[in-house]
């Protein structure tokens, strides 16, 4: 699937400035994504985490510098955006299922509509997927009947049913009780595993130190830091991050 | 039996016999006053009077009406005359309230602010008011001969004439159905569920649905034309009046028209509950999928808006039924006005009210039977709360 594709990072983001009003959300960030990088993204509360992945499928329009993802620059041109929402697949802290349609119907929705594919065709690759994160008996529920847990794992299984190149992950597991945060982390170590292109934003530091390939810290809308996650955790020389892993870390 | 008496069930069994007890005691007494009364003054009670002709007209009668015609007919000229003013005004008014409603929740400076001008204004002026204002306006438009024009229709200080077929009663309904055959056809076939071709490719399957729904609606049209004479009976006139055509007098137009404004302020505020009660969340994973404006509208934001309103728009639907007895203001005769009229000529007062209140019951509890299954039926499974 990827090697059709043009060459250069999966996302690419130059001097990007977001504000909210006057409020100066995120400031001159400078970030790039290789092919199925795995990068994992933390910060205190407000920090610009959540602002800055939703840009990258454009559900937060930035103010300046550029965006380009998979070789597309987002800016107002809807094919664009289109064409880009189709690749970068999202998973949201409150997990944001349909609750009208069943688990199958919202893994097939938008592979019928957006990729055109046959009905049957969408049944199936929705069944392979809601195998894949381990539910495939829940199919004909209603999320509402689901547990937390189950539902965050049908939220990704409706991502990966559009089959995109990259997954954006917002805070998965924050809503979720401690023991269904596990389910939810191996599917998504399962999925880093197979090579996807992943950005998350979490403050699993047991994810990031086993599937990360780089963590990065921001703090007041700035990259405050980055590094793979060995020295990120050990080696930290700045005292906004070791205090904030200290407080995540607990010690 | 003091342990019985703290049983919750037994408990609220026992008030129920209670309170029906002592409403069936209350009635029971009200008839036996009443019918003592009622000898006194020599008036026979009983519905005998049902198979008596009235003696007097109706203004308006979607069925053939003579001053001949027995009361049990009439009465049920006027629950058909209800019902028309009341299914006109109800889907006006969502008509206008829908309108109103999105604009309200639109991210349009401007139609927010009209939508938000046009509900504080209509919702507070009371009903009667504007049907007296919208009568007013129609009986002052221009006289017959100088009606305006428009498609075959004409308006007039005499009312409303609008063409009709000139079909038997059955072909018409039977037409008028294929027709709304017509437009939910392709509705029905584009939903996702439905077919297994992609959605994209479907265009033609539906077109050929609402074809041939339109074709048997002709059919049934060809078929049912009665003999001699043309199809469409044209109004046009004929000396100082109009002739043909359907005849809807100005009662009925300005009821219509309040109760669509007056409604749609209502239904307005309904929908727009209903849109904001729809989350946020819900709309920006439909776009992250790649689903365009249009569809995350239709597939997601439509669909749970809809589920938040229908039962606040089941109860208002039912007040604005009750808001067609208004048309005794004006003239209109519709059920209330045709009882009304019953108790002045036949003195029947106990039966006609009687009467009146069961009819009213029976179209209201069967609105809200209908929305109770609409909603039990497309109702969230499962605990939304948790995320
Ligand atoms: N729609 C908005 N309007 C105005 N300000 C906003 C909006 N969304 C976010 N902000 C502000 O932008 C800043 C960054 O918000 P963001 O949601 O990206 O933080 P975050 O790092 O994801 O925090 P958290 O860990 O609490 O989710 C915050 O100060 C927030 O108050
Ligand atoms: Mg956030």
């Amino acid at each position: 699937m990827n090697s059709t594709l043009p060459s250069g990072p999966a996302v690419r983001i130059e001097g990007l400035d977001k504000y909210y009003g006057s409020f100066h959300a995120l400031r001159k960030i400078n970030l790039s994504v290789e092919r199925g990088e795995k990068i994992v993204i933390c910060g205190p509360s407000g920090s610009g985490k959540s602002t800055l992945i939703r840009c990258v499928n454009r559900l937060e329009q930035h103010n300046g510098g550029r965006i380009t993802v998979l070789g597309t620059e987002l800016n107002d041109d809807v094919g664009n955006i289109d064409g880009i929402r189709r690749e970068v697949g999202m998973v949201f802290q409150h997990f944001n299922l349909f609750p009208h349609m069943t688990v199958l119907e919202n893994c097939m929705i938008a592979p019928m509509i957006v990729r055109k594919r046959p009905r049957a065709e969408a049944e199936t690759t929705a069944r392979r997927f809601l195998e894949k994160v381990r539910i495939p008996e829940q199919a004909m529920k209603f999320p509402g009947q689901l547990s937390g847990g189950q539902q965050q794992r049908v939220a990704i299984a409706r991502a990966l049913c559009m089959q995109p190149q990259i997954m954006l992950f917002d805070e998965p597991t924050s809503a979720l009780d401690p023991e269904m945060i596990a389910e939810v982390l191996d599917v998504m170590v399962t999925l880093a595993s197979e090579g996807m292109t992943m950005i998350c934003v979490t403050h699993e530091m047991g994810f990031a130190r086993r599937a990360a390939d780089r963590v990065i810290f921001m703090d007041g809308g700035e990259i405050v830091e980055q590094a793979p996650p060995e020295e990120f955790f050990t080696s930290s020389r700045n005292e906004r991050t070791r205090q904030f892993l200290s407080q995540v870390l607990g010690h | 039996m003091v342990s019985l008496l703290r049983n919750q069930k037994v408990r609220n069994a026992l008030l129920q016999v209670l309170y029906v007890g002592s409403l069936a005691g209350m009635v029971l007494a009200c008839v036996m006053i009443a019918r003592r009364n009622l000898a006194e003054q020599g008036i026979t009670s009983g519905f005998d009077f049902l198979f008596k002709s009235t003696g007097w007209d109706v203004n308006f009668s979607l069925l053939p009406a003579t001053a001949n015609d027995p009361y049990w007919w009439y009465f049920l000229i006027g629950i058909v005359n209800t019902l028309f003013l009341g299914s006109t005004g109800l889907i006006l008014a969502t008509i206008v309230g829908t309108i109103v409603g999105l604009a309200r929740t639109s991210s349009n400076e401007l139609a927010r602010l009209l939508g938000r001008t046009y509900v504080d204004i209509f919702r507070n002026i009371p009903l009667i008011l504007q049907v007296f204002f919208w009568y007013a306006v129609i009986t002052h438009l221009p006289t017959p001969r100088a009606a305006h024009e428009a498609f075959g229709i004409l308006l007039s200080s005499r009312g409303l004439y609008v063409p009709i077929p000139n079909v038997g009663g059955v072909a018409f309904a039977a037409a008028a159905i294929a027709l709304i055959a017509a437009i939910a056809l392709p509705v029905w076939l584009g939903r996702t569920s439905r077919l297994n071709q992609p959605v994209g490719e479907r265009l033609g399957i539906q077109l050929t649905g609402a074809a041939a729904a339109l074709a048997c609606a002709v059919v049934i049209l060809a078929v049912g034309r009665l003999p001699d004479l043309a199809l469409l009976d044209f109004p046009a006139l004929q000396g100082l009046n109009i002739k043909g055509g359907l005849r809807i007098p100005p009662e009925f137009s300005a009821l219509a028209v309040a109760i669509a404004i007056y409604g749609g302020s209502y239904i307005a505020e309904i929908v727009r509950g209903g849109f904001k009660a729809v989350g946020k969340g819900q709309m920006e994973a439909a776009q992250s999928l790649g689903l365009s404006p249009w569809r995350v509208f239709t597939l997601v934001r439509l669909p749970l808006a809809l589920r938040a309103m229908l039962p606040i728009l089941a109860n208002q639907y039912v007040w604005l039924m009750k808001a067609t007895t208004m048309g005794i203001a004006v003239g209109f005769t519709d059920f209330f006005m045709i009882v009304a009229l019953t108790i002045n000529h036949s003195g029947q007062t106990l039966e006609a009210i009687g009467i009146l209140m069961a009819g009213f019951l029976a179209i209201n509890l069967s609105l809200a039977a209908v929305f109770n299954r609409i909603n039990k039926a497309i109702a969230l499974k499962g605990n939304q709360l948790r995320g």
